[in-house]
């Protein structure tokens, strides 16, 4: 018994462990569990003696440490078992690639060697710390909380609904450690069995089923009401959580998901679900921008936080962009944008580039650098908002024009120092020829379209220790708009233009007329530069190509080496006409082949942000009063509950009265008289006999009184005698006197036993009176 | 006290015991008989009838002059058997209640000359005038059933009653009862003062000659031993039986009270509560006979705690709250 514990403590976790399957593929569970049998085993063993447990999580700390060595670094291991210097070190650096690897990879995230470490590692905390609280301390209830803290990583990292068979598991699996511990305690305590009576097994299990059947009414209408009726506490706050991009408001930081995260699942969704529509009064309209990166930290392109105070409130008028001290004078475009109700918010609109007012509902901030509009608060969903916007597009002459930047403020040139000399060879290769700012762009535009470069939307990773940018540059050049808008940044920075990385939608297919419709797979990452006196302008280098590239992509007719204003838009040439190449061979391990996240369903999608309607102004007012609603029926319906019991309870009890067994019925109905004298709010004394209690309850009614006396008798007979009276005209006596015994009560007595039945809670079941003092 | 008498209805149905039918019909004309005598007093009567079919001795204690005696002889008249009475008076000797043996000189030979206590019914007037040395001698007869003359062991024929009477103890010339005899009486009851209507009745009836004169036996005493046996087969179910020792255990862990009952007494209540059921036309006993019983039963056993007694609390009214608190056996 000592051992059976920790083993229901192992099943827990291990039918936990699907949880995080969508977001891992290979074989990363294996070293988790070699590693979680082996500190429960250590706990198990530990445990059948009979020394002080507190040592137990030492112990499993060791065996887990003692065992890492050899499952990861088994070469650098003395004997492949003792570990040295090297294997520590080999650990660490393991370790760091497994979270570069996660930090770098869309999920599902393949399982090379740092993950396992990782997972396993997570695991094993994990476990020894639910063995200590289930086994040792023993609440197993709060192993609950561990479950919950697997549970959040999926929605963390997806915001999306979970797998509805993990989450089964995982509660089948939580559920058996329980019922585990509770079996254990009846062991050792004995259970307790209230009442041993035939009707009290279905009375028993009522009560239960009430019990149970009040907590999950009680789960599901706080779930449901609790989000709707506080604005912060949404269903999609796990989302929150993801880090990413900060944004500041007073001290306090608020943190959004990194775009790249969003844009990387938009992407790799199969679905085509729209995200916005929108109208404009522009026949070309512009990409719809939502994030600007402008740090890059060696690998990944990420954003300064933002400040979102009253002086750079979002309303009206917009401050004009950086490189522009007055109005452009080219003409505006108006944007009515419509968010798809059933999309995830946004706490960053996408519009286009640049606005010069915005109408909004809500408090948005505008952060005055990057142009970028943001609220702190949550956001609605089914947004509905109107951009004016500047149409600038710059012709080639003006950009050629422009000298080297000079009003830039802040880092926009800045790279860290590590970066691979020979990315930066590469740039100096590819502008060898060129003078201007203006040139260097468009050369380096150029090297990405010139068909040399495969768009791919699940790249190979680039192998241990090798740059990813240069990997992408020089190596393998398969990728997709995130590398290309991020490598075309890194190398306009050398180049001496100030770039950053601008995140969003394109613009999306025309539907009719001026109305357009962006779906998830138009999300996009375009390289943005700097140009004195003109300020940030698009570049396009990612292929934009339906087959073999970002389909609704469009190149800027500046950024292909200044054609005359009024010439078409320059399509690219087709790399996708070729047969894609295929990427290197890479190690099997890392193959990608398959497409990701094959899982996802449209309907998985669309019935995530579902449970959280109501509050948002327009497509979905007809159901606001939904929660409401439900919530007043719940509430009717809890109200109820108890009544709902009580009749319940005397239906089973009355029901089964004619033809029991004499001493059974006897008890039923003098428990049913009982109950119905506590709900009416009497006394009831247990130093009293039957027929005294029958004495005391009777009123001037004969018919009561007489009814009563027998129920007195019968009870009496069943419990005193030696062979008890038979249990006929116990039901119509019972029914007799609880009408007897109602009607004799006020008013309000009455509507409190029926609608509050004082019997029904187990504590109010009448107790000797404490020993005399 | 109130006692509710409701023969019949379901709690005796099932199989209708003949004896105890017949303890019911048997005790309602002794009751009839003796009201013609005491009026308004049918809890005193019962229980005294209670305590003739259990097999015990009564205690009867009150004030001069209420009829505690009337009470005992109609006992004994109404049931066909001995009854010999007794005054006690402080030159009493043992052996004026059990007897002596004479030596016969004509037979050369001891006679033995039974004294009152060889009766079915022994009447000890005002017990407490006597010398201990003589209430000792009439209580060892009580508790044995037997009387030991000159090492000779002669029984008492069943049934044997005594019922004693005494003032209370703060009268002048007694000699109270120590507690360890006053534990050999199964019931006390005391008679109280009639109503006034009661008292009015008793001048009309008491006017011209004793009731007591037409006093006719129904009853007699091989009768009285056959229901004495009936009553010993009344059931107690395993709960009453816990329930009768946890009431006499409270009164030995309450602290109101400085003196428990003994076990004696819980036979007693065990064997007067059959009886008591018996009477109701029960073959079982339930916890309304055991309360009933409760303060005739155990109170003149207690000693109150000195606390109590400064709150004036008697043993009686400690009983009574015993029996308040103590939940009856359940379902179970």
């Amino acid at each position: 018994m000592r051992t059976l514990m920790p083993l229901a403590t192992l099943v827990c976790l291990l039918l936990a462990m699907p949880l995080l399957s969508s977001l891992l593929r290979g074989p990363w569970w294996v070293p988790a569990v070699v590693l979680m049998v082996a500190v429960t085993a250590v706990s198990a063993l530990y445990r059948l003696t009979s020394w002080n447990l507190l040592p137990v999580p030492l112990l499993q700390l060791l065996a887990a440490a003692v065992l890492i060595t050899p499952m990861f670094a088994a070469g650098d291991a003395l004997a492949g078992v003792v570990p040295t210097a090297d294997s520590i070190a080999h650990l660490a650096r393991t370790l760091q690639q497994g979270l570069n690897t996660i930090d770098t990879n869309a999920p599902p995230v393949a399982a090379s060697a740092g993950v396992p470490l990782i997972i396993g590692v997570v695991f094993v905390v994990f476990m020894i710390t639910a063995d200590f609280l289930a086994v040792t301390a023993r609440c197993p209830g709060m192993v609950g909380g561990l479950l919950l803290a697997l549970l959040a990583v999926p929605l963390v990292v997806e915001g999306e609904t979970l797998a509805w068979g993990a989450m089964a598991a995982a509660a089948a699996g939580f559920l058996g450690l329980l019922a585990a511990d509770m079996w254990v305690r009846g062991r050792e305590w004995g259970m307790f069995v209230p009442y041993e009576g035939p009707e009290a097994r279905v009375l028993g299990g009522l009560r239960r089923f009430a019990v149970t059947a009040v907590a999950v009414t009680a789960a599901i209408l706080l779930a449901l009401s609790l989000p709707a009726a506080v604005p912060s506490l949404r269903s999609d706050v796990f989302n929150d959580l993801a880090d990413g991009t900060y944004i500041r408001t007073g001290g306090e930081d608020i943190t959004t998901p990194h775009p790249f995260v969003s844009l990387r699942r938009d992407l790799g969704s199969l679905s085509d679900r729209t995200v916005l529509t929108y109208r404009s009064t522009s026949d070309d309209p512009d990409y719809l921008r939502m994030f600007a990166l402008d740090e890059f930290d060696g690998v990944n392109w990420t954003m300064t936080p933002v400040n979102a105070s009253d002086d750079n409130e979002a309303s009206g008028e917009l401050p004009l962009p950086a490189g522009w001290s007055e109005p452009a004078p080219e003409e505006t475009v108006t944007t009515q944008i419509s968010m798809d109700s059933d999309s995830p918010r946004v706490d960053f609109l996408p519009m286009p580039y640049w606005a010069s007012s915005v109408e909004v509902p809500g408090q948005w901030y505008i952060d005055p650098a990057s142009h970028m509009v943001f609220t702190t608060s949550s956001p609605t969903t089914g947004l509905n908002f109107t951009v004016e916007s500047v149409e600038h597009q710059p012709s080639g002459d003006e950009l050629a024009a422009a000298g080297n930047p000079r009003s830039l403020g802040g880092g926009h040139l800045d790279l860290p120092d590590d970066l691979d000399p020979a990315v930066e060879q590469l740039t100096e290769q590819v502008t060898a020829n060129a003078d201007t700012p203006y040139e260097r762009s468009v050369a380096i535009q150029e090297y990405f379209t010139d068909g040399s470069f495969t768009y791919d939307l699940s790249p190979p990773s680039a192998p241990e220790g090798v740059d990813p940018l240069a990997h992408f540059l020089l190596t393998d050049q398969v990728g997709y708009c995130e590398q290309f808008a991020g490598a075309m940044a890194v190398m306009a920075r050398q180049a001496d233009v100030p770039s950053r990385v601008a995140v969003g939608y394109t613009a999306g297919e025309n539907i009719e007329g001026d109305r357009w419709s962006v779906t998830v797979g138009d999300a996009h990452a375009w390289p943005e530069l700097y140009f004195e006196d003109v300020g940030w302008v698009r570049f396009e280098p990612t292929p934009a190509s339906s087959d073999a590239g970002q389909g609704s992509a469009t190149v800027p007719e500046y950024s292909s080496g200044g054609r005359a204003p009024g010439t078409d838009p320059v399509e690219l040439p087709e790399p996708g006409a070729e047969e894609p190449a295929p990427p290197e061979p890479s190690t099997p391990a890392d193959e990608p082949s398959e497409s990701p996240r094959e899982s996802e369903s449209p309907e998985d999608e669309a019935s995530a942000p579902m449970a959280d309607g109501g509050d948002d102004g327009t497509s979905d007012t007809d159901l606001s009063w939904l929660p409401a609603a439900g919530a007043v029926a719940g509430g009717l319906l809890l109200l109820s509950l108890p009544a709902l019991a009580r009749v319940l309870v005397r239906w089973t009890r009355t029901s089964g009265l004619p033809g029991a067994a004499p001493v059974a019925g006897a008890h039923t109905a003098w428990r049913e008289l009982r109950d119905t004298w506590l709900d009416l709010g009497g006394v009831w004394d247990l130093a009293e006999s039957p027929r005294a209690t029958a004495e005391r309850l009777a009123g001037h009614d004969a018919r009561t009184r007489a009814a009563l006396w027998r129920l007195a008798l019968a009870e009496e007979s069943a419990r005193y005698a030696p062979a008890p009276a038979d249990g006929t005209g116990l039901r119509e006596d019972l029914l007799t006197a609880r009408a007897g015994l109602m009607s004799a009560a006020s008013r309000g007595a009455r509507l409190r036993a029926v609608l509050l039945p004082r019997s029904l809670p187990p504590w109010a079941a009448p107790r000797p009176a404490p020993a005399p003092a | 006290m109130s006692l509710h008498t409701h023969h019949g209805g379901r709690g005796g149905a099932g199989g209708a015991h003949d004896g105890v039918s017949e303890v019911v019909a048997v005790a309602d004309r002794i009751t009839t008989a003796i009201e013609t005598v005491i009026e308004g007093k049918p809890e005193v009567l019962r229980i005294a009838l209670t305590v003739l079919l259990a097999e015990g001795h009564l205690l009867i204690e009150d004030v001069p002059g209420v009829g505690k005696t009337m009470l005992a002889k109609a006992l004994g008249r109404a049931v066909d058997c001995s009854v010999q009475r007794v005054q006690f008076t402080p030159d009493l000797l043992p052996s004026d209640i059990t007897g002596v043996s004479v030596f016969h000189q004509d037979r050369h030979e001891f006679e033995f000359n039974p004294g009152p206590v060889f009766a079915n019914i022994v009447l000890g007037d005002e017990i407490n005038r006597a010398s201990p040395k003589t209430q000792a001698a009439l209580l060892e007869c009580m508790e044995e059933r037997q009387v030991s003359v000159d090492g000779q062991t002669r029984a008492l024929e069943r049934p044997f009653m005594v019922v004693a009477t005494q003032n209370p103890a703060d009268m002048e010339g007694t000699y109270a009862l120590p507690e360890a005899q006053r534990d050999r009486f199964m019931a006390r009851v005391s008679v109280g003062y009639p109503s006034p209507q009661s008292e009015l009745d008793m001048i009309d009836s008491h006017g011209s000659r004793s009731p007591l004169d037409s006093l006719a036996a129904v009853t007699n005493a091989e009768r009285v031993r056959d229901l004495a046996d009936q009553v010993r087969s009344v059931h107690v179910a395993p709960g009453m039986r816990r329930y009768v020792v946890d009431l006499v255990n409270s009164t030995r862990t309450s602290p109101e009270l400085r003196l428990g009952a003994s076990p004696r007494a819980t036979l007693h209540l065990v064997r007067a509560a059959r009886a008591y059921a018996a009477l109701d036309g029960r073959h079982y006993v339930v916890p309304d006979d055991v309360q009933a019983l409760a303060v005739p039963v155990l109170a003149h056993r207690l000693l109150p705690a000195p606390e109590a007694q400064m709150e004036r609390l008697t043993a009686e009214q400690i009983v009574a709250k015993l029996v308040a608190r103590l939940p009856v056996p359940g379902p179970n």
